[in-house]
């Protein structure tokens, strides 16, 4: 049963949805539109890093998106429906239905269908929704004082910041003279109120970044701790020169302020671009001190010599519930990523997605006997405050200390290196030899997040 | 990072954990480094310095003490293929109950597959696990060493194996060579445990005879009881009791439990039926002597031979009476007798109790089992149909079956606003792979969304016909 404009326009919770769902049936906003017996599916490209994950059943109506909104159903989903009941053919017939979608089939309510249309509330039109769309016009007198007052809020934000910078450093010079024992077993606390601080100084990529800091604290054994506290807090105090010097830096800007949009990312034509087939390494979805949960999606470019890697780093608040995976693991497809300017770039959008490719290997990772950490160590050398690496790591293998802790060690390196994992794996992946693995490396944890073995692929994510 | 910069870094780093001013033995080069900068900024730059000297100039060691773990072993069968991997573990995940994913895993197995060690492993305990994963339970039970052997099993290299491994090199001995199988337990049997022992004696039941009667009666000494009574089933089932036990009282008892009565008017012939009893202590008691006491003293105390019993056991009482006389005589009864008594409760439709038969009952008469659950239509049945061949059933023995009518009644009777689908593993693990996706296809008709998680297993029966 496909969808008519009618049902649409009655389950629509509101008009704004209408019109904003009328601008998403363009086509080249989706990347992936398939479908299999009244079953839709489709990725559409929004204004995060990661796409969102669609699904309608035509058969009840049912819908689910993976989009923070908490309209019911959402934009994406409402645009979906639409372009099934005005363009069907856009949908290409599946033979196999993504995992994804298998996982929201099993996950619904076994009884008790989608909320019934709406048949209350104020009326919504699809055809006032199209007009909107096509009519709306942008007023120039509007943009010169929008721009204005954007520039002056530019410059109070760099003044608020630097002030909070000072608050930083005296906080951390505090912090020595109290004694880093003390700092760790009250970090949370003191953390809590720098970054309070710096988040009414505007500083809110700094003030994240000290309220996530106790939970990492915490992940390492009470020895490691004070170190772990020197290396973070030298790291800010190397972030805040660094903004000091160069406070229009565009990393700089990011690390400590706030974010740009990905519109401006796209737009910019410094913006190192790279095409080339990815691979969706894995995800990593945490929920913040902040509220915010942080949905960061990790690919390796395939086609490259040497290991590159880039990460889809989206924020969202907790409030809308926890998100599911924007990407399956392991998949691979043609892209152009867009870097955002940075020392060491890692964090990218994807401009444009491609198709879905197979066949290619990893690439080679580096020699067993080079320094595995090499990368990390030319990412500091450029970003000394950046905080983890991802790495391509040689044959290895899994082990574990006399308190049952995980470790990686190198193939034939008895003795020599070996990197403690951030957290347990699978057990099955301990009797495994890994013919390479990447994961991330923090400077004192590495987290894997998939490997290769004579099993083949390994979601270790 | 030379020697100085790692002694006065340690220092600093002491200075600081215990709070105060670690400039004055911060390494002379880094205090030059700093000296042009504001004296209150001399420590956070001290700070920035020293921090990145631990990020960059140390390199984690591996502790003494590291354990690895043995190699996994690999299996004697492919993993399933990556493209249906998914779908293997939708199945496994909409599996409603442990019977549901051992069916998953059956299923598999029978087609050739085992699972992707991280989709699906046995524990260490697992003995429902098919044979093939034997190597996989045993690397779980291993925190380390070398690895399973690879040998025929013999009394010089059972130390070599692990319990599972052997436990199945054990049973495919018996299967050849039983006297060989039987040697082997005789010789190194007794020094294992009792919970490692039990069941490797177990395995005697596969070409099971009267030449292992020495053994059996050698174990009525054994000092596990559940071993014990293992052997005196198995005596039992070759029609000798164990010597020096004293099951007489404990059969009179049971026997008290029965009625012998007439049936006939021509041809007169005894009959036995459970007395009514009056309360629970009563049935709880005759449930416990139903285990404890073997066929063939039953038998003896009733003064009737042990066939006759069963041929003349009146089925139909209340109070589980069947089931317990059933589970007696699968545990004790001769072939014959189980044979007859399956036979009778077939005709009965005595289900349940014909169930607790099925790990005696060959290939063929477990199959006419699951045919009897399907043409009876009972949904509840679909648990009791174990150890039946997967992926033997065609077509017309699904869909024409009673049971899958009325499921598929049921789905297709579904309220718009209701999604609950009746538990269709049984059909999924019977099928085979074009049964299923004519199952598929007609409870699709009848209304079930093609992506259903509750149609997993028999998509993965249709798919796994690809080799």
């Amino acid at each position: 049963m496909a969808f008519d404009l009618k049902t649409i326009e009655a389950l629509a919770p509101d008009q704004a949805s209408l019109s904003a769902a009328s601008k998403l049936t363009k086509l080249s906003n989706w990347v992936r539109l398939e479908s299999q017996e009244g079953l839709l599916w489709g990725e559409c490209q929004g204004s995060g890093a990661n796409p969102y994950r669609v699904v309608v059943d035509a058969g009840d109506q049912g819908y689910k998106c993976t989009c923070p909104s908490r309209k019911f159903p959402c934009k994406h989903a409402l645009a979906l429906m639409w372009i099934d009941a005005t363009t069907p053919a856009a949908f290409k017939t599946a033979s196999d239905i993504p995992e994804w979608v298998n996982d929201w089939l099993g996950r619904r309510r076994k009884s008790g269908g989608a909320a019934p249309p709406a048949s209350a509330g104020p009326a919504k039109s699809i055809g006032e929704a199209q007009a909107e769309a096509e009519t709306r016009q942008e007023d120039p007198a509007a943009i010169a004082k929008r721009e204005a007052a954007q520039k002056k809020r530019l410059e109070d934000t760099r003044v608020s910041i630097a002030s909070g910078l000072d608050d930083l450093d005296q906080w951390i010079s505090d912090q020595l003279r109290l004694g880093l024992t003390s700092f760790v077993d009250a970090a949370s606390e003191r953390c809590r109120r720098i970054a309070s601080r710096l988040v009414d100084a505007k500083a809110a990529g700094l003030a994240g970044r000290l309220d996530e800091f106790p939970a990492t604290l915490l992940q390492l054994a009470s020895e490691e701790r004070p170190e772990a506290a020197m290396r973070e807090l030298g790291k800010l105090v190397l972030l805040g020169k660094a903004w000091r010097a160069a406070p229009g830096d565009a990393e700089l800007k990011r690390l400590v302020g706030s974010s740009e949009t990905r519109e401006q990312i796209i737009g910019d034509p410094d913006a190192l671009r790279i095409k080339g087939v990815w691979e969706v390494l894995g995800e990593r979805i945490e929920t913040r001190k902040d509220g915010l949960v942080s949905h960061a999606t990790w690919l390796m470019q395939m086609t490259s010599g040497t290991p590159r890697f880039a990460v889809l780093q989206d924020y969202y608040p907790a409030s809308a519930g926890r998100r599911a995976q924007a990407f399956s693991p392991g998949e691979r497809f043609e892209a152009e990523l867009a870097f955002y300017l940075a020392r060491a770039p890692v964090r990218a959008l994807v401009v444009e997605r491609g198709q879905a490719v197979s066949g290619l290997g990893w690439p080679e990772p580096a020699d067993a006997l080079a320094d595995p950490l090499a990368a990390h160590l030319a990412r500091q050398n450029a970003a000394p405050w950046s905080s983890e690496t991802a790495v391509l790591l040689p044959a290895g293998r899994l082990a574990r200390d006399d308190r049952g802790k995980a470790w990686w060690q190198a193939t034939g390196d008895n003795g020599g290196i070996a990197l403690p994992l951030a957290g347990d794996l699978p057990e099955p992946v301990f009797g495994m030899t890994l013919e390479a693995a990447a994961g991330l490396w923090n400077g004192a944890r590495l987290d894997l997040l998939a490997a290769y073995a004579e099993h083949g692929r390994l979601d270790l994510a | 990072m030379n020697e100085a910069e790692r002694s006065g870094l340690s220092t600093m780093r002491d200075c600081w954990i215990s709070g105060g001013s670690a400039l004055t033995v911060a390494p002379a080069e880094w205090q030059a480094l700093v000296a042009g900068a504001a004296a209150e900024e001399h420590e956070l730059l001290l700070l920035a310095i020293a921090g990145q000297a631990f990020d960059v100039g140390f390199r984690p060691a591996a502790p003494k003490t590291l354990t690895f773990r043995p190699a996994l072993p690999t299996l004697g069968l492919p993993a399933v293929p990556d493209r249906h991997r998914p779908l293997f573990r939708s199945a496994l995940k909409n599996a409603a109950d442990a019977l549901g994913k051992l069916r998953v895993i059956g299923l598999t197995e029978a087609r050739g597959y085992v699972s992707h060690p991280l989709d699906w492993m046995p524990s260490a305990s697992d003995l429902e696990a098919p044979g093939a994963y034997a190597p996989w339970v045993d690397w779980q039970a291993q925190a380390s060493g070398k690895g399973p052997v690879l040998e025929e099993l013999s009394a010089d290299n059972w130390d070599d194996f692990y319990p599972a491994a052997r436990r199945v090199a054990l049973a495919d001995i018996r299967r050849n060579d039983p006297a060989a199988a039987r040697t082997l337990l005789e010789a190194r049997a007794g020094s294992e445990p009792a919970e490692v022992r039990l069941p490797l004696i177990e395995l005697l039941r596969v070409n099971l005879s009267p030449d292992d009667a020495p053994y059996l009666q050698s174990l009525a000494s054994d000092r596990s009881g559940k071993v014990k009574l293992l052997a005196a089933r198995f005596l039992a089932r070759i029609g000798q009791n164990q010597t020096g036990t004293d099951g007489e009282a404990e059969a009179k008892e049971l026997a008290g439990f029965i009625e012998p009565g007439r049936t006939g008017l021509i041809r007169r012939r005894t009959t036995y039926a459970p007395k009514t009893v009056k309360n629970n202590a009563q049935i709880n008691r005759r449930t416990e002597l139903f285990d404890l006491v073997q066929l063939i003293d039953l038998a003896k105390a009733l003064g009737a031979a042990e066939l006759d019993l069963v041929e003349a056991w009146q089925l139909g009482s209340k109070d589980y009476a069947d089931a317990d006389f059933a589970r007696m005589v699968c545990a004790s009864g001769s072939d014959d007798s189980v044979s007859a008594l399956a036979r009778n409760l077939m005709q009965a439709d005595g289900v349940y109790a014909l169930s607790i038969l099925l790990p005696r009952l060959d290939a063929g008469a477990r199959r006419d089992f699951a045919r009897l659950v399907l043409s009876r239509g009972v949904l509840d049945d679909a648990s009791l149909v174990r150890d039946v061949e997967a992926g033997y059933f065609e077509q017309p023995d699904m869909l024409d079956s009673v049971m899958y009518k009325q499921t598929r009644a049921a789905i297709a009777q579904r309220k718009p606003d209701d999604r609950s689908v009746p538990d269709l593993s049984l059909f999924g693990y019977l099928a085979t792979p074009g049964a299923a996706r004519a199952i598929i296809a007609d409870l699709t008709a009848a209304g079930l969304g093609p992506a259903d998680p509750s149609l997993a297993l028999l998509r993965l029966n249709a798919a796994l016909s690809e080799r």
